[in-house]
């Protein structure tokens, strides 16, 4: 559409603005500039030849209209462009907001983690870290912790038995203690990591100082709170003074680092035949803070371990003198550990391996 | 133990809330587990009423401490927590009250000691009674039965007051009659398990302790018949078995509401024997459980004397003749020496003198301060005190556990190294994780038919005891656990799973650590970019390769040989045996259908399955490593299209080109694999990337070719290849 060169500079003015503020592409401001400046058929060039026509006291006046329009036009139209041209996608752009590429990334298992936290807190404290066997026989299971046949704390921890005894793949004789020297028919499975310690400390000269991790295996019926196989990680220290106040900043100290800076401990009298005295370990409950609720019993603790120090009659055992040495010990279910810190209500979870529930907990 | 505060009150006056006792308690070793107000029972043994009812506390008492089984126990400790006067059963009951007959002076005994014990009868432990007043009393196991104390009463059977009935049922017991009822609150109040026979039913009249005869039976208390064996200890009279000693009573000489004259047991049995009987029969009693603990044999006399004094007060009857205390062999308790830098030394915290001396002497030890520290003796009732830690513990906790300073233990010496598969372990979970996989934990028992297809040959490691048939047999692999989890997240709704786990495998021989391998559904998650692709045999395989390059372990990757467990358990053209320096040690393809059906996986459904020995891959690693240096010349790559026979395998062109090949090729890549148009049928089109390199110098450009066209002459020749 050809402009009509009749109307004045102001009016054509406003119609320029007018036609400006539509344009929102590139080619639409080219056809724009082309109407108005072009050298032919624009408002500029049909402008012009009225001006030839006009008196010379019209041109003048007209004249200086014209060039404001043009200066104005020619402004405008380089200010959009630049403005076109910043909001133009450069040369191979892509869409930025389209998923970037993950290989897929597993997780881990929330036992995994707790087992592998565990085991860094006691390596940054000096501790070795041992996992042992898991089928045992029955001197490093129970009779070297204290626990003769027959004894009633054997109760406390109900044996899986193996249906035919095996016997050891290699053998590591015990060098001190009162170990058989041969090697022994592995009758049971493990029922806890503690057989690991007597087999460490029959070989070794104290001091000893350890953490023996891995699973364990009792005949308990599957619950929300039990399962026939559990993980546990147990500590031994034994040495010259070790006492059981010793075994309290330690605790303390772990539970800080598995719960969190200021966890609560404390300590209650108990009982183990490996240890005496004997202590379990309450944390202030993680969930109410100590206020009392459905998860702490309304007492505001919650227990998370057994521990004492070592019964000289564990020490009469591996062949160390309880009147030079004391030690201390203690243990701990991983999976206990897992349900406190992540709020988990059932521990049958940790063995279903569903995908939903092992994402949660970080890769 | 369920405890009635207002019995506890009789023994020591305390007026503490429930609920505060219960918490002190719990920090001095004696945990609550449960609070229940019993607004109902209002009636005392004194005939009063006290409406403000009544607590039931239950204890969590631990196995060491079978003194804490009875309300006595349990003041005594609320005395010492307290700082309370605790009065002594023992000194309230010192003889059957009111009845007739002559005082054996036995009876006196609080602690025994030599002082105050009869003579012990001569061997063979004949009657112990007064010829007349008949109740001949022998024990031929003084081992197993140390004491026995016997009395007579003349008794009108009938119900108990309501008093001792709601306490009984409170604590738990249900009531019989009032002479049932009478052992029952004395065993809940002493922690003394007594017994009661019909004196009628007591051929004999007499008792005799000795061992079951093999064979023997006798119908218990509970209407079931026993047949005994020759380690069981019996209660007989003069001709058979009348109770099993320490455990159950007999249903024949069981009191009756005809009953008119009985004869009160109240014995030691010794734990081990009680625990094995009780264990062999199926039978756990309140008096079982606390025999197995470990009973106080100087309280039998005191249990007596209480049962025959409710007896008077409840109006029930009356003892004739005196009691008889048959006790072979006296307690001689020995005292323990406790050194007194031993306690700060166990504890880490001070307890002054003056304290361990307070807290021993009101828990009922008798102490003597001697050179360096104290000479101890514990009551009868502290079975559990044997050595100086024993006392230790009683110091610190009734101290208490509160004021322990946290202290660390020093470092003696450098720490020793730790389990080397704990690190090993981490590397190969560092790289499942990074390619995708999960990981998972299973159960390490399993069901058999799980179990058969991955053990073969080999015997599996089975439980006597299993929970179920579920839990029977050790892993033989993880595969099973892993199968199983790729099954459930099936179920529930995954189509793309990949999952691993590490663990232990059972074997006849022993025990070896695995990581297992399960993958289905798509090989890369989805993407806009690309497209969606299954994951197959070689993602599996690249994954397995992977994990062996991390140990440096040079695996070979062969078909696998019939009959062996990948033949089984992996879709033939599809499975691969891993072998390294000749010995299998894995696995890696496509799960069989029957195995995955076993585990419900959805049908159609394919599953990649990998596993590998980590302790066969761990001892593989080469020595220690020196770093080679960098080439200073540059490498030259020839690639090459060649047509073969598409029954070739890569492994047989790999192999042809290697045994030949000049030193200068450093590698070759398969990087394509063409069948389909332009390809005749039976041919395969197969592109290598050869790369050439010295480390001497520049290969020029002439000896580059000539390499690449002798390595295509050889393939022409051995193998028939054309080049494209």
């Amino acid at each position: 559409m050809t402009i009509d060169p009749s109307i004045g500079p102001a009016r054509a003015r406003a119609l320029f603005d007018e036609e400006l503020v539509a344009v929102t592409t590139a080619s639409g401001l080219q056809e724009l500039r082309n109407r108005w400046l072009a050298r032919s058929g624009s408002w500029v060039a049909a402008f012009m030849e009225r001006l030839a026509q006009a008196t010379p006291d019209e041109k003048k006046a007209l004249g200086r209209g014209a060039n404001e329009l043009k200066r104005h036009v020619e402004a405008q139209i380089a200010e959009r462009d630049a403005a076109l041209a910043a909001s133009r996608r450069p040369e191979g752009a892509v869409d930025i907001t389209l998923p970037g590429r993950m290989p897929a990334l597993g997780a881990r298992h929330p036992l995994s983690l707790i087992r592998e936290q565990v085991g860094g807190i006691f390596s940054r404290l000096g501790y070795q870290v041992l996992e042992g066997p898991e089928i045992e026989d029955d001197y490093h299971n129970f009779e070297a912790l204290n626990m003769p046949a027959e004894h009633p704390a054997r109760d406390m921890q109900d044996t899986l038995y193996l249906a035919e005894p095996l016997m050891p793949a290699h053998h590591e004789p015990p060098t001190r203690g009162l170990a058989p020297k041969a090697p022994q028919p592995l009758t049971l499975l493990r029922t806890h990591t503690s057989a690991m310690q007597i087999r460490q400390m029959e070989r070794h000269d104290p001091p000893v100082r350890l953490v023996a991790i891995g699973p364990v295996y009792r005949r308990d019926n599957l619950d929300l709170t039990h399962t026939p196989m559990f993980h546990q990680v147990e500590g031994l220290v034994v040495g010259r003074g070790v006492t059981l106040a010793d075994l309290k900043g330690t605790l303390t100290s772990m539970a800080t680092a598995l719960f969190g800076e200021g966890q609560a401990v404390r300590f209650r009298p108990s009982f183990f035949p490996y240890t005496e005295p004997s202590a379990e370990v309450d944390i202030r409950c993680i969930r109410c803070g100590g206020e009392g609720c459905a998860m702490c019993k309304r007492t505001g603790w919650i227990e998370i371990l057994g521990s004492g120090m070592v019964h000289p009659a564990v020490f009469e055992y591996v062949g160390y003198d309880p009147n030079e040495i004391t030690g201390f010990a203690f243990g701990m279910g991983i999976e206990r550990v897992a349900l406190l810190k992540w709020g988990v209500e059932d521990i049958r979870l940790f063995y279903e391996n569903d995908l939903r529930f092992l994402e949660q907990f970080g890769r | 133990m369920k405890v009635l505060l207002s019995w506890i009150r009789e023994f020591v006056a305390i007026d503490e809330p429930a609920d505060a006792i219960g918490r002190t308690l719990s920090l001095r070793g004696l945990a609550l587990e449960g609070l229940e107000a019993l607004p109902g029972l209002t009636a005392r043994p004194d005939g009063s009423s006290d409406p403000a009812g009544d607590w039931l506390l239950d204890f969590d008492v631990t196995a060491n401490r079978s003194d804490c089984m009875s309300m006595a126990g349990i003041a005594r400790e609320i005395a010492v927590v307290y700082g309370l006067p605790f009065r002594e059963p023992a000194s309230r009951w010192p003889s059957g009250t009111g009845a007739a007959g002559t005082e054996v002076p036995a009876l006196q005994d609080a602690v025994a000691t030599a002082a105050n014990v009869p003579a012990p009868p001569a061997e063979g432990a004949g009657p112990a009674a007064p010829a007349g007043h008949g109740l001949p009393i022998s024990i031929a196991e003084p081992d197993l039965c140390a004491r026995y104390v016997g009395a007579i009463a003349d008794v009108t059977v009938g119900p108990s007051p309501a008093w001792m009935a709601e306490r009984l049922t409170a604590c738990g017991v249900r009531p019989i009659s009032n002479i049932v009822d009478i052992t029952n609150y004395v065993l809940l109040e002493l922690g003394h398990p007594m017994h009661a026979f019909d004196h009628a039913r007591l051929a004999g009249p007499a008792i005799v302790v000795r061992r079951a005869h093999a064979g023997e039976t006798l119908e218990t208390l509970d209407g079931k018949t026993r047949t005994l064996t020759a380690d069981m200890l019996v209660i007989a009279d003069a001709e058979h078995a009348v109770a099993v000693g320490g455990v159950m009573g007999g249903a024949l000489s069981e009191v009756s509401a005809t009953t008119q004259r009985i004869v009160f047991e109240a014995a030691w049995f010794q734990p081990a024997s009680v625990r094995v009987t009780a264990r062999a029969l199926g039978l756990r009693t309140e008096a079982s459980a606390r025999f197995e603990r470990g009973a106080d044999l100087t309280a039998a006399s005191t249990a007596m004397a209480r049962a025959c004094d409710l007896l008077q007060q409840l109006g029930a009857g009356q003892r004739v003749g005196p009691v008889i205390d048959a006790w072979p062999r006296p307690r001689v308790a020995a005292p323990i020496f406790l050194a007194a830098p031993r306690v700060a030394g166990v504890l880490g915290m001070p307890v002054p003198d003056t304290e361990v001396v307070r807290i021993l002497t009101a828990l009922g030890f008798s102490v003597a301060t001697v050179d360096g520290g104290w000479q101890v003796t514990a009551p009868g009732w502290r079975v559990d005190q044997h050595r100086d830690v024993d006392l230790i513990e009683e110091i610190g906790r009734h101290h208490g556990f509160e004021h322990l300073p946290a202290t660390f233990p020093g470092v003696q010496q450098a720490p020793a190294a730790s389990d080397p598969r704990i690190a090993r372990d981490a590397v190969a979970r560092r790289l499942a994780l990074a390619r995708g996989f999960s990981e998972a934990i299973s159960f390490a028992f399993i069901e058999a038919r799980h179990a058969a297809p991955f053990h073969g040959a080999a015997a599996p490691v089975m439980l006597a005891n299993p929970l179920s048939e579920k839990f029977a047999v050790m892993r033989p692999s993880l595969l099973p656990g892993v199968i199983a989890a790729v099954s459930h997240n099936r179920r529930h709704g995954r189509r793309d799973i990949q999952l691993f786990e590490i663990g232990t495998r059972f074997a006849p021989t022993g025990e070896t650590r695995g990581i297992a391998l399960a993958w289905t559904g798509l090989a890369t998650p989805d993407h806009w970019s690309g497209a969606r692709r299954d994951a197959d045999f070689f993602d599996i395989k690249g994954a397995v390769e992977q994990l062996a390059s991390l140990f440096g372990a040079a695996l070979d990757i062969v078909v696998p040989s019939p009959g062996s467990v990948a033949a089984e358990v992996l879709v033939p053209g599809r499975a691969a045996a891993l072998v390294l320096g000749g010995q299998p040690i894995g696995l890696a393809g496509q799960l069989v259908t029957a195995i995955a059906d076993a585990h419900d996986v959805p049908a159609h459904d394919v599953v990649w399955v990998a596993e590998l020995d980590l302790d066969a891959l761990s001892r593989a690693g080469g020595g220690p490593l020196v770093a080679a240096p960098l080439p200073r010349y540059p490498a030259a790559a020839r690639d090459i299209a060649l047509l073969v026979d598409d029954s070739l395998s890569a492994a047989t062109v790999r192999g042809t080109i290697q045994a030949q090949a000049p030193s200068t090729l450093v590698s070759i890549v398969e990087f394509d694999r063409y069948q389909g148009k332009g390809i005749p049928d039976g041919k395969v089109s197969l592109a290598l990337r050869l790369t050439f390199q010295s480390l001497e110098r520049t290969l020029t450009d002439a000896e580059v070719e000539s390499s690449t066209a002798a390595v295509v002459q050889l393939l022409t020749t051995e193998l028939g290849a054309v080049r494209r």
